[in-house]
């Protein structure tokens, strides 16, 4: 076979795409699913007597007559509840004190699927995938179920009337001695309790704990405004955008709104793109973020040097930019190596020549004098894609700085009751405070969690916590609006809500959230209420809540004196402490879904990782896999190592999360190690003098990455917007109808197709866990991973181009294209994957006998295989996750993406029953209705007018194997980059 | 001594084994075929015991009660919908409201405990059927249901095999009637069947499919 011409323009001479290092070595990994061990140790007639004998034991089973079944009516019909019909529920999803605008959708009650708001003003329908995987920690049956004191089974009643005895003695010497520790929160429920408390116990404290704290982000405003602000980031009207270690585009919390923006700013032309020119972004990163590997400038430098490289930027800015003259000094103090000072040459020129569209953004990592500087560029250049807003959070310090204060009244005998409701303080705090020593000091401490966890075991009340969708709410969104959450079912297991804690120190321990909420919302509008309060739960949020944009002055002075202050030493080796994308700050640890999600950047899963540089790894003489000691004035942890092309030399970066003890997380127990002990107070996140000792062992690591390889094939293209129209020329022949002699089949009636354009992808993963959520979709395990046996239909790959140490990423969402000529129907010797009449590649459980023929003949490799029974061991509570509109395959089954055939179903007869064709737009796949790039569009193709044909007509648009004659119906547009030609 | 069997004998044998072989391998295969088709096995006119004496004789036929009255999810969703409790207590809280056959309606009423009713259509879990299309489209209830005015217990009155449904999605003419008849019990086409179903089908936009995702997903 001639070489195929690679129109992947993006790299340099030896610019081919590649997945992983020994990839790019050419060193082939064993496989790891044929060892050269027979698996069975069965003699061959032995094989042939268990074939003839399960051969006949299935066809007696078709002997067997249908089993009885019962129907069991409604007593009295709900009126909001047709049965077959899933009604929707507008909700809210509550991370750091900040809430996201959900729709649930409930079959007859039970929550099955969690989708975005699309009404919602602060991310329209954009949804990440910790609120999509939520749903599943519903129905965990491993959340705490009963109140416990001193772990001893007691009841809600117990509790109360311990609250109130406790209440009563604290009231008398006015609440000395009752601190509360809460979770960030903006509620105004919260906040209403919060001065009632304080109005019967004056002397009471409050104070808040994340493990990922925003309080650097307001520490920054406040030194450059006088007092605390927040951005609110609109890259709608981004042109250069700069993000120094701010990960803008990974559809965590507050990235989901940015992400919807920033993909339209991202398209060259066509459909739904801006006229004007492509944005551009540039990152300035240690480790590889999904921000940085969707830059078209991607700059790597240690975790510390972060902070230096802006004031670099800002004394290059002082020179051109008159409002900030003042700075100039900065750009000789901090000199920058070459490739650093070129960086932010060009950078800086750029800035001021986007002027009104230039952001700069800065991560919550790092130090508020950086946070100060951005605010000072931003507002030097006028920029409209950063606006300030008053904070809506109750505690702005809600680090480890309010902790220590807490942890040194708690040692000194200060505090007398504590309670507190933020999520597993013992396990997060970092090491040096010994938080768990001191709260066992505490003579009362009440704990209100989702799992008996680590601190659970420490305290002495422990009060199992009401899942979000089993209460009621409200809290503030990340644009301010006001968001209502709404429970869709009763509590499974009981529990309390935090305001119910709160109440109960007020003596109201026995009403429910639901009176506190309305009573409050009805004080505040009493004008026709009930009309007021169902339009507001009807719609999820109040119109117009969002904070008002605010122009407060930048205090010049300060922050210069600020930025002088920051001190630069070489301190050796770095840690660089990030939260994990897929569990943040372990609060996921024990929902499965998003342990098996493999990471964003290193398509890792079940573990965290001691993540280092090609160049860190030779120097160290470490593989993957190698096992590690990493300490930092502390005990030790024991890390596996995973090679990160693209990291910056000589640091670590760990993710939070992981190495769990807690004794109701039975899942999460023993995955990975704990990072706590190599945080401090003095620096939570990045830190010197790092040892890093390696051990000689190694442990497999569960990575999707080499798994489904495509042998150098042309796969994701990327382009560059100069070299566009040479791209699509080359494109011409990647597309369209191949030579054949078949005769084409004809689709008369709808034609289902798909496109995906990866100039929109940020390679988010939110559709992997719609996905996931819409189709049943097990999970194996971790072992299951190592074994290559995932059961995602619908993967995100991640390819590298150019060099290890500097690499450009591509990411390609890849699920079944649905051939016209699928090569898996060829194959099946059972029929059990035909064609449908409208150009779905069809999957028939009941006929499939696991031959795998199909997967292996499939070119995508996207096909997966049922080894095992994964949901044959469910309880009934588990079981109420699926959708009952999909089948849960069982054990030798194969399956595969269908397009959400169920969806187009389910369309398909409402609009008949309506009396209407289906029109464009009745149908959205999950990952389409999730992606919050709107990176994935579904529809009819024989409809010239609808969005997926628009698409497809695109000249980005091509064929994925298209030499293959497959005739795929995804088609997809090749990403286009926009680098600066002075760094070219 | 003459042999005792001629050499003719052998043919004879020969024929023999292979006719005892093919009537033996022949039941093998077709027993099992007959068998699974036979109405004990499809659990085809077996009378299902309810846990109330529900008459549909009565309701249906004497008093005249349209279907959709109790089943009254039929035009909307993929179930016809069993009625819950209380939609029985409409009538039944002034006639006969004292009778003990309605005893365990009154009770489920008052305890708010659904009446657990024995399921007489079962298909398959991996088949998504839906009422409110085929009711739309002109499918009468009687096609598959058999004269239910006529059964004092209901009981299932098609094999409901995957056959039997494709028999109508591959010629929907010989089954459609007029949507106003769909409930009716007893309407014959006033003409030819196949003529009038074809009308119907035009007018209606009937389109069945035969595609597997059509009923299993």
């Amino acid at each position: 076979m001639p070489p195929l011409k690679l129109p992947i323009v993006d790299a340099a001479a030896d610019g081919r795409p590649w997945r992983s290092l020994s990839e790019r070595a050419q060193k082939p990994e064993p496989s790891r699913e044929l060892s050269e061990q027979a698996p069975l140790e069965t003699s061959r007639r032995g094989l042939l007597q268990m074939l003839g004998a399960s051969a006949a034991f299935a066809t007696l089973s078709g002997c067997l007559k249908q089993p009885a079944e019962k129907i069991l009516p409604y007593t009295k019909q709900p009126p909001e509840v047709t049965p077959g019909i899933p009604s929707h529920y507008a909700s809210a999803s509550t991370l750091d004190g900040y809430a996201t605008g959900i729709l649930v959708t409930s079959n007859e009650g039970r929550p099955t699927k969690i989708d975005g708001n699309p009404e919602h003003p602060s991310a329209r329908g954009a949804i990440g995938v910790l609120e999509q995987a939520s749903l599943l920690s519903l129905y965990d049956p491993q959340r705490a179920k009963v109140f416990r004191y001193q772990n001893e089974p007691r009841s809600l009643h117990d509790f109360l009337a311990a609250a109130v005895a406790n209440g009563r003695a604290l009231e008398s010497k006015q609440g000395q001695g009752l601190h509360f520790l809460m979770e960030p929160g903006s509620s105004p429920l919260v906040a209403r309790l919060r001065e009632r408390i304080l109005e019967r116990y004056p002397k009471a404290k409050f104070s808040s704990w994340s493990a990922i704290p925003l309080q650097q982000i307001h520490d920054g405003s406040a030194l450059a405004f006088g007092s605390p602000y927040e951005t609110r980031v609109d890259l709608s009207k981004a042109s250069v955008v700069c993000s120094l270690d701010a990960d803008l585009l990974s559809a965590l919390p507050g990235t989901i709104a940015p992400m919807r923006q920033w993909s339209d700013k991202r398209v060259p032309k066509g459909e739904g793109a801006d006229e004007n020119q492509m944005a551009r972004l540039y990152a300035v990163e240690a480790n590889l973020t999904v921000t940085g590997m969707n830059a078209d400038h991607r700059l790597r430098v240690k975790p510390s040097h972060i902070a230096r490289f802006g004031l670099a930027l800002l004394g290059r800015l002082a020179k051109q930019v008159p409002a900030l003259s003042q700075y100039a000094p900065l750009a000789q103090k901090h000199e920058l190596d070459a490739t650093q000072a070129r960086f932010a040459d060009a950078l800086a020129k750029d800035l001021v020549k986007a002027g009104r569209g230039a952001l700069v953004a800065v991560g919550p990592r790092q130090p508020p004098a950086l946070h100060a500087v951005a605010h000072a560029i931003n507002s030097a250049l006028h920029s409209d894609c950063a606006s300030l807003s008053k904070p809506v959070l109750h505690d702005l310090d809600a680090g480890p700085r309010a902790l220590r204060l807490l942890t040194e009244q708690m040692r000194a005998g200060a505090v007398d009751t504590l309670v507190i409701t933020a999520w597993n303080p013992v396990y997060g705090a970092p090491f040096d405070l010994n938080f768990g020593k001191a709260l066992s000091q505490v003579k009362t401490s009440i704990y209100r969690s989702l799992y008996e966890d680590e601190t659970s075991v420490r305290a002495g009340w422990m009060l199992p916590a009401l899942h979000p969708l089993e209460a009621w709410g409200d809290a503030r969104a990340h644009d301010g609006t006001t968001t209502f959450v709404q429970p869709l079912i009763n509590p499974l297991y009981g529990g309390m809500t935090e305001v119910e804690v709160l109440a109960a120190f007020l003596g109201e321990g026995d009403r429910s959230t639901y009176a506190m909420l309305r009573e409050l919302w009805q004080s505040k509008s009493p004008k026709n209420f009930d009309l007021t309060w169902e339009k507001w739960l009807a719609d999820g949020f109040i119109q117009g809540t969002a904070t008002k944009p605010e122009q407060p002055q930048v205090k010049h002075d300060a922050v210069l004196a600020a930025a002088n202050k920051l001190q630069f030493a070489d301190a050796g080796f770095e840690i660089n402490i990030i939260p994990d994308y897929r569990i943040w700050d372990g609060r996921f640890a024990n929902n499965a879904w998003l342990q098996e999600l493999p990471d964003p950047v290193t398509k890792t899963t079940w573990e965290n990782h001691a993540r280092i540089s090609p160049t860190f790894a030779a120097k160290l003489g470490l593989d993957n896999g190698d096992l590690v000691d990493l300490s930092l004035r502390g005990p030790s942890a024991r890390a596996p190592v995973v090679i990160e092309p693209g990291h910056a030399d000589d640091c670590v970066t760990v993710t939070l999360g992981y190495g769990r003890n807690g004794p109701g997380e039975e899942l999460a127990r023993g995955l990975g190690f704990d990072t706590s002990t190599l945080r401090h107070t003095d620096d939570p996140w990045i830190a010197g003098e790092l040892a890093v000792v390696p051990t000689r062992l190694s442990s497999p690591i569960a990575q999707t990455q080499e798994h489904h390889s495509m042998e150098g094939r042309l796969i994701a293209v990327s382009t560059q917007l100069k070299s566009l129209q040479a791209t699509n020329a080359m494109l011409e022949e990647h597309r369209g109808t191949p030579l054949t002699y078949h005769s084409p089949v004809k689709y008369p009636g709808h034609r289902w197709g798909m496109s995906i354009d990866l100039s929109r992808c940020t390679g988010c993963n939110s559709c992997m866990i719609a996905c996931q959520s819409e189709n049943n979709i097990p999970v194996v395990g971790k072992d299951g991973v190592i074994r290559s046996r995932e059961m995602h239909w619908l993967r995100v790959d991640r390819y590298f181009l150019g060099s290890e140490t500097d690499p450009g990423v591509v990411f390609q969402p890849l699920m079944c294209v649905q051939c016209e000529s699928a090569p898996c129907e060829y194959v099946c010797p059972v029929n059990a994957t035909v064609h449908s009449d409208e150009g779905l590649n069809e999957m028939v459980y009941n006929r499939c006998v696991g031959t795998r023929y199909c997967s292996n003949n499939c070119p995508y490799k996207v096909r997966r295989f049922n080894f095992f029974n994964y949901t044959g061991n469910f309880s009934e509570t588990e079981k109420m996750v699926f959708n009952p509109d999909v089948t849960v395959r069982a054990r030798g089954v194969m399956e595969k993406c269908t397009y959400c055939v169920q969806r187009i179903e389910r369309a398909r007869i409402r609009t008949r029953v309506q009396g209407r064709e289906m029109r464009d737009g009745d149908i959205a796949t999950a990952c389409q209705q999730a992606c919050p790039a709107d990176a994935i569009v579904f529809g009819d193709l024989n409809d010239e007018d609808s969005k997926v044909s628009r698409r497809n007509r695109e000249e980005r648009r091509y064929d994925l194997l298209h030499e293959l004659g497959t005739r795929p119906r995804t088609g997809y547009l090749a990403r286009v980059m926009n680098p600066n030609p002075e760094l070219a | 001594m003459s042999a005792l069997f001629k050499p003719s004998a052998n043919t004879g044998f020969r024929i023999g084994i292979f006719a005892i072989a093919l009537l033996l391998g022949g039941g093998l295969i077709a027993g099992p075929m007959i068998y699974v088709r036979t109405p004990f096995f499809t659990q085809q006119q077996d009378p299902i015991d309810q846990p109330v004496q529900f008459d549909h004789r009565h309701h249906v036929g004497d008093e005249g009660i349209d279907c959709r009255y109790c089943h009254y999810l039929v035009e909307k969703t993929q179930w016809a919908g069993v009625p819950p409790t209380s939609l029985c207590l409409n009538c039944h809280e002034q006639i006969w409201n004292k009778s003990p056959k309605l005893a365990p309606v009154r009770e489920s009423y008052f305890a708010d405990r659904p009446i657990v009713w024995n399921k007489v259509n079962k298909l398959p879990h991996f088949v998504y059927f839906n009422h409110s299309i085929h009711v739309k489209q002109g499918v009468g209830c009687v096609t598959c249901h058999g004269r239910i005015d006529e059964m004092p217990q209901v009981e299932k009155a098609q094999s409901l095999y995957m056959g039997w449904c494709l028999d109508c999605h591959r010629q929907p003419e010989r089954f459609l009637r007029p949507r106003e008849e769909i409930t009716s019990m007893t309407w014959k086409p006033a003409g030819d069947q196949l003529q009038l179903g074809r009308t119907l089908k035009e007018q209606y936009h009937v389109q069945t499919r035969t595609s597997c995702t059509t009923c299993h997903r």
